[in-house]
C-alpha cells in the first residue's frame, strides 16, 4: 500500500535507522566524552558510525563532522573558508536561500544566472572566480531536481585553487563527491536519516576554520559537538540501508518520473516542466510543473483531497509572499506550481492514478478561476 | 473583480488594472483580455503582485504573445 507520502518530499526515517534509534534511546547511551565504561562504549559506537558514514559518502572518517543544527552547516562552512573576509563569494542563482543570505556577510558577491533548464552559466562562473573566491555550488536543486555537472564545475574552481563548498541537500549521496572540493553539506535527511542531524565534510587537504570556534567547547573546535549520539547511529544505519535501496530503486523511479513528464506534457496545455529531464541534468525522483492560470495552493489542496501529498513553490500558497526564487531565476511560471518527489516503494499504479486524475483537476481549477 | 478596469483608447489599446490583485489573478485576467483582441492589438497592464514580473514573461513564452516592461508594474502586451 502506498500512501500519499510517496509523492511528497518529506522522507520518512529509513526502517534500519528507526530500529537503531529506538534501541539507542531505550538503552540510554552515555556521553562519549565521559570517563566511564558506558562512555567508552559510546565513543566506540560513535567512531564506528563515523567510519560507516564516511565510507558511504566516499571520504575519510577524519573529514566527517556531525552537527545538530543541519541548517547552519552550509553558512558556517562558507564563512569558515580562509578567504571569506577578503574574497568574492560566488554562488548560483538557484541556491538555497540560507546560502544566498551569506552573501550579505561577504566582501563581494557574484550571483551566477542559470539557463531556462536551470543549468549554471559555466562561462560566467569562470569569469567570476578568482583564486581567493569562495564558490558555493549545489549538486542538485531540491525544488526542481535540476542537477549540475559538479565534476566539470569543480574542475574549474580547482584550477584556481579557490574554496569550493558543495551543497548536497537535495541529492544526498545520489551524486558522488568530485575530486576537488573543500567543504560539503549532507543533511542526514537526504538519505532518509533522522531530522536534526547534518554532516559537514571538511577536506583534510584544504584549510578551514570554524567561525564559531570561540563559542564551542568541543575539543576539535571544528563543530559544536552538540549532536545526539542516537541520531548519529540512526543516520549511519539509514545511510547503509538507503544506499542498498537506491541501487535497486533509482532506475525504476526515474522511469516513473519520465512517464509523468511525458503524460503531463501531452494532457495539460500551457505547462512549464522544470529542467530538461535528461539523466545527467536531473535527479531521478523529482518533478516540478507549473500550470498556467491556476493557483498553486488550490492545486495542492485538490491533489491532497485525492490522497496525493505534493509541495508547491508558488507564491499563491498561504505560507509564501514572494514567488520561488528558483522558478523565477529559470524564467518559469511561478504560479500553479507543484513539486513531486517520489519515494522508494512508490507504486506505478499510484502514479498512473495521479496522471489520470490531474487533467480533470486542472480543467476544473481553470474553470473555477474563470480562465 | 479585484479592482479590474478595462477601457479602450483611440489606439485600440485595452487598459487592465490589476494593482492589488494577487497571483495568479493578473495573469488570468490578462489571458481573458487578450482573447478579445485581434492580432497586433495591445494591452496596457498594471500589476504589482511580486509574481507578475516573472510570470508575465513566462506567460508570453507559453502563449507566443510579446511583452515589454514600460516601467515598474506597467507592461505593454502585444497579441501575436
Amino acid at each position: 500500500m502506498v500512501t500519499a507520502d510517496a509523492f511528497d518530499g518529506e522522507r520518512p526515517l529509513h526502517p534500519a535507522g528507526a530500529k537503531v534509534l529506538l534501541a539507542a534511546f531505550e538503552q540510554g547511551w552515555a556521553s562519549p566524552n565521559g570517563g566511564s565504561q558506558a562512555s567508552a562504549q559510546a565513543r566506540h559506537l560513535l567512531a564506528a558510525a563515523r567510519e560507516e558514514i564516511a565510507a558511504g559518502l566516499g571520504v575519510s572518517a577524519d573529514e566527517v563532522e556531525f552537527w545538530g543544527e543541519p541548517a547552519l552547516i552550509s553558512p558556517i562552512a562558507i564563512m569558515g573558508a580562509p578567504n571569506f573576509s577578503v574574497g568574492k563569494f560566488v554562488v548560483g542563482a538557484t541556491e538555497r536561500q540560507e546560502i544566498l543570505a551569506v552573501g550579505a556577510k561577504a566582501r563581494a558577491m557574484a550571483t551566477i544566472p542559470v539557463s531556462v533548464d536551470g543549468i549554471l552559466n559555466r562561462d560566467q562562473l569562470l569569469e567570476e572566480i578568482e583564486s581567493n573566491s569562495i564558490v558555493a555550488i549545489q549538486s542538485a536543486n531540491g525544488e526542481t531536481g535540476v542537477r549540475q555537472d559538479i565534476s566539470d564545475l569543480s574542475g574549474l574552481v580547482g584550477a584556481l585553487n579557490a574554496h569550493l563548498h558543495l551543497d548536497f541537500t537535495a541529492s544526498g549521496p545520489l551524486i558522488k563527491l568530485p575530486s576537488y572540493w573543500s567543504t560539503a553539506d549532507f543533511p542526514a535527511k537526504s538519505w532518509s536519516g533522522p531530522a536534526g542531524l547534518g554532516i559537514m565534510l571538511i577536506n583534510r587537504e584544504h584549510r578551514w576554520a570554524n567561525p564559531l570556534a570561540a563559542a564551542t567547547s568541543a575539543s576539535t573546535k571544528r563543530a559544536p559537538g552538540s549532536f545526539s549520539l542516537p541520531l548519529v547511529l540512526a543516520a549511519a544505519a539509514s545511510l547503509t540501508g538507503w544506499l542498498q535501496d537506491t541501487s535497486k530503486e533509482s532506475a525504476r523511479i526515474r522511469a516513473l518520473i519520465t512517464l509523468m513528464r511525458t503524460v503531463i506534457k501531452q494532457t495539460i496545455t500551457d505547462v512549464d516542466l522544470a529542467g530538461s529531464g535528461a539523466a545527467n541534468e536531473s535527479l531521478p525522483h523529482i518533478l516540478s510543473a507549473s500550470i498556467l492560470n491556476i493557483s498553486g495552493e488550490e492545486l495542492v489542496n485538490a491533489l491532497s483531497r485525492e490522497g496525493f501529498a505534493v509541495a508547491s513553490g508558488s507564491a499563491c500558497v498561504a505560507s509564501a509572499i514572494e514567488p520561488s526564487h528558483v522558478l523565477k531565476a529559470m524564467g518559469l511560471l511561478t504560479h500553479g506550481n507543484m513539486r513531486i518527489s517520489l519515494m522508494h516503494g512508490v507504486q506505478e499504479s499510484e502514479v498512473k492514478r495521479f496522471l489520470a486524475l490531474l487533467p480533470g483537476i486542472v480543467e476544473r481549477l481553470r474553470l473555477d478561476a474563470g480562465a | 473583480m479585484l479592482g479590474r478596469e478595462m477601457s479602450e483608447n483611440l489606439e485600440q489599446e485595452l487598459e487592465l488594472d490589476c494593482m492589488g490583485a494577487l497571483c495568479p489573478a493578473p495573469i488570468i485576467q490578462l489571458g481573458k483580455a487578450i482573447k478579445t483582441l485581434s492580432a497586433g492589438g495591445t494591452i496596457l497592464l498594471r500589476a504589482d503582485d511580486p509574481a507578475t514580473e516573472s510570470d508575465i514573461a513566462a506567460w508570453a513564452r507559453l502563449t507566443g504573445n510579446s511583452v515589454a516592461t514600460l516601467e515598474k508594474y506597467v507592461y505593454r502586451i502585444t497579441k501575436r
